[in-house]
């Protein structure tokens, strides 16, 4: 095994801890500027953020996807039983569904939202157009609102799965599944 | 055949009689057409060139405030003896600064610019009060003609009038925000016109 192969590449690898920690963020605004007692004009504001951001992430994840399909991934520890390896494949397509549902069901409900925002991604000059042939569906907007909060409960078990299984093989057997995801030292 | 020669006086002062005379009619006219544009105030032409036609309201509890920055007015005010006041404006010239507004008010459920690209103002009855014009007239936004009346405030130099519709009643933001959850009902407009 190649030095290489231990590891992701070092764009998979910063965008995996880049998009987990935007991801935290999403988690953590989404709740907030629907169920806080805030201003209409923080949450407003909040729901532009959070918008904005989702777009981010998107990019971020088709990045991730392009670059896990031209790099060489980094073969599962011999350790691990092929049941093991099974449930850990399962489980990272069900992470990338979900992780690619998230945002376009966000992008679909913005979409078919009777108020019509646009979405500026933190600059004026990109403006993040919505999904043609959706305006002021409230049908759509109510289904993809759904599937977004489904998906984000979904989500948010599957990543604390993802890590749990990394605690619970480096504990019950000493198996450091991390190192995949960092720079190495060797 | 020979011309007396005071026949040539006779007529040479009564050219010159009949000259002043002219002179003295038009200058009549002129100094009495001067006192009646003075009295009675010419027709005002305004636009955007000169003047400010604004708009404010209040989003998600901000503030927020717009103009037009494409639009026209003519004024014919009293003592004239039809006053009237025809303004028009484009509606997809209207900017607040604010991208987010400034994308959405074109829209179908907003300004609907595509389909009516103008709104239009006429009035219906001008008085004049101490302190300028009362009007009365028809503001017409997305082809819905609704009656408003303003103060057209006199200050010398400038007319100016503020004035705040309902945009529900022009169906502005009917389907987005119908119980003006987020945008206000009343929309304030302020026109200042230079003479």
């Amino acid at each position: 095994m190649t030095t290489s192969t231990q590891r992701y590449h070092s764009l998979s690898i910063v965008l995996h801890w880049a998009i987990g920690l935007a991801l935290l963020f999403m988690f953590a605004s989404g709740l907030y500027m629907v169920n806080a007692d805030i201003s209409k004009a923080d949450q407003y504001r909040l729901f532009q953020i959070h918008k904005a951001s989702g777009v981010l992430v998107l990019w971020a994840l088709i990045l991730r996807v392009g670059t896990r399909l031209v790099t060489r991934s980094p073969a599962l520890p011999d350790a691990l039983s092929q049941q093991q390896v099974f449930k850990a494949k399962l489980g990272h397509i069900f992470l990338y569904i979900a992780l690619v549902t998230m945002p376009l069901s966000g992008w679909l409900m913005v979409s078919a939202s009777p108020f019509g925002l646009p979405t500026f991604v933190f600059v004026d000059w990109i403006n993040w157009p919505h999904i043609p042939g959706v305006a002021r569906n409230k049908s759509i907007e109510t289904l993809a609102n759904n599937v977004h909060w489904i998906t984000a409960t979904l989500l948010g078990t599957l990543i604390a799965g993802h890590v749990s299984a990394v605690v619970w093989h480096n504990k019950k057997h000493d198996i450091n599944l991390i190192s995949r995801m960092w720079w190495n030292k060797k | 055949m020979k011309t007396p020669v005071n026949s040539i006086f006779l007529n040479s002062t009564f050219l010159n009689r009949t000259f002043s005379m002219g002179m003295l009619l038009s200058f009549s006219i002129t100094i009495y057409l001067s006192l009646i544009t003075t009295v009675v105030q010419a027709e005002i032409k305004s636009s955007h060139q000169s003047g400010t036609v604004s708009f404010s309201g209040q989003h998600a509890g901000m503030n927020f405030e717009g103009k037009f920055e494409r639009w026209q007015a003519t004024l014919n005010l009293p003592p004239q003896s039809k006053p009237n006041i025809i303004a028009t404006f484009h509606m997809s010239s209207a900017k607040t600064g604010d991208s987010i507004y400034d994308s959405t008010l074109p829209e179908f459920d907003w300004f609907d610019v595509e389909n009516h690209a103008l709104g239009t103002f006429v009035s219906t009855k001008i008085e004049t009060t101490e302190e300028g014009y009362q009007v009365l007239g028809d503001l017409t936004i997305k082809n819905i003609a609704q009656p408003v009346s303003f103060m057209l405030i006199d200050n010398q130099d400038k007319l100016n009038a503020n004035f705040g519709i309902n945009r529900l009643d022009y169906k502005i933001g009917w389907e987005s925000d119908p119980d003006a959850d987020w945008v206000s009902k009343t929309i304030s407009i302020s026109m200042v016109i230079n003479k």
